[in-house]
């Protein structure tokens, strides 16, 4: 078998691994493909890359790529900028915030609360709220911990659009609601916000979120039921 | 810090300006809209700055590492748009995987035969996404049959090579 002959072999192999060949011309080719391994490699070879074709769409390739926007590079590089900024920002705010809500209540409370941030341990028992009938795919969820000031909220969300502005309340006794501030969701990296209410944990009644334009409510009835008992037993 | 590595802006820009074209071409083949294309790549690259440490070019390269977090970010993105429309519903399924390792695969395709020769991608798409015989296409562009049949040969060669350069493996 001349390489000669192979060459002439060869050019018919696109057609072949296409199934467009004649039968005469593919009964000979595979006569040949029987004495010649180098051919048989490169029909198998094209045979898997045939393979491919029927997963491409001409309506799309035959368009040319889309190209980015020109400005998204540098709209990524302030976004970075902006995260890189507000998380050296947020480390600060969060030390002083626990400085001056200390200096604002009792001094017992500013020596709880500096115990608190000493020992890393919540001044009661901490609560897990978990948001029930949500959309799916979105999850919404809570860790409540009694604080000097009122209470310390970690919030959880995910599964909600990129970029939504998440606010946070707490509803008291009289169904009046105390801000707790809010966040901007954003995804990945870190999903939990850290935020505080001036409201005691032991009074509220419901945990409410506003994302976006929705709302998800919380009721804390296991909460106050548990701050109600130790609250006696405090008392008897 | 490994050259590559994306904890600063440097290597976030250089990424960019290597990546984001693929990423966003794919990003609108998959979602099939431009401004949630942008988002996509958008959230892509602040993610994969925020975890630019656990970046190891030992493992992958910056391109597999970069289609790794898009792919997780489609997928988030899919979920979210999934519930917009059927939030009153229960026990929707979750959007499963699969679609988006099609849609990868069909990208990946639709990219190489952009990328070969013009002449051979022409004639692929007349024999084989047309379905026409080889006789007639080579009468409308007059030249021997045999031509043809080379031209499918040689451009699925060329596809073979681009989808290697592209980095696709079976």
């Amino acid at each position: 078998m001349t390489s000669e002959s192979c060459r002439e072999w060869r050019e018919s192999l696109g057609a072949y691994a296409l199934g467009r060949l004649g039968e005469e011309e593919r009964v000979a080719l595979e006569v040949h493909l029987e004495g010649c391994a180098g051919c048989r490699v490169e029909a198998d070879s094209l045979r898997s890359v045939a393979t491919l074709l029927p997963h491409a769409d001409p309506a799309h390739f035959e368009q040319p790529a889309p190209s980015p926007p020109a400005d998204l590079g540098s709209r990524i590089a302030a976004t970075i900028g902006a995260e890189r900024h507000s998380r050296r920002r947020r480390r600060r705010r969060w030390r002083l915030g626990v400085g001056l809500s200390g200096a604002a209540a009792t001094a017992a409370a500013a020596l709880l609360a500096i115990f608190v941030l000493g020992g890393g341990q919540g001044a009661g028992p901490e609560q897990h709220v978990a948001f029930r009938s949500l959309p799916p795919g979105v999850k919404v969820a809570a860790t409540l911990e009694p604080r000097a000031f009122g209470t310390e909220i970690h919030m959880y969300v995910s599964g909600i659009r990129s970029g939504t502005l998440c606010r946070v309340y707490m509803r008291g006794p009289g169904g009046g609601a105390v801000s707790a501030g809010g966040f901007r969701y954003r995804w990945g990296g870190d999903d939990s916000a850290v935020l505080s209410a001036a409201l005691d944990l032991s009074r509220a009644e419901a945990l409410i979120v506003h994302a976006g334009k929705r709302t998800f409510v919380a009721p804390l009835g296991g909460a106050t039921a548990l701050q109600q008992s130790h609250t006696e037993e405090e008392t008897t | 810090m490994p050259s590559g590595a994306l904890t600063d802006e440097r290597g976030v820009r250089e990424a960019y300006a290597a990546h984001s074209a693929e990423l966003f071409g794919f990003a609108v083949r998959s979602l099939g809209d431009a401004g949630l294309a942008e988002e996509a790549v958008q959230e892509t690259f602040v993610r994969a700055w925020r975890a630019g440490e656990r970046f190891d070019p030992q493992i992958g390269s910056l391109r597999t590492w970069l289609f790794a977090i898009l792919r997780n970010v489609v997928i988030d993105l899919s979920r979210a748009r999934a519930v917009r429309p059927r939030v009153a519903e229960e026990g929707a399924a979750e959007p499963s995987v699969e679609p988006f390792e099609k849609a990868l695969l069909a990208w990946q395709v639709e990219e190489a035969l952009r990328r070969i020769g013009d002449q051979h991608r022409e004639v692929l798409v007349e024999t084989y996404y047309r379905g026409r015989p080889y006789a007639e296409v080579a009468e409308e562009l007059g030249v021997p049959e045999g031509t043809i049949k080379s031209r499918v040969y040689y451009g699925l060669r060329a596809l073979r090579v681009v989808l290697e350069e592209m980095g696709y493996d079976e």
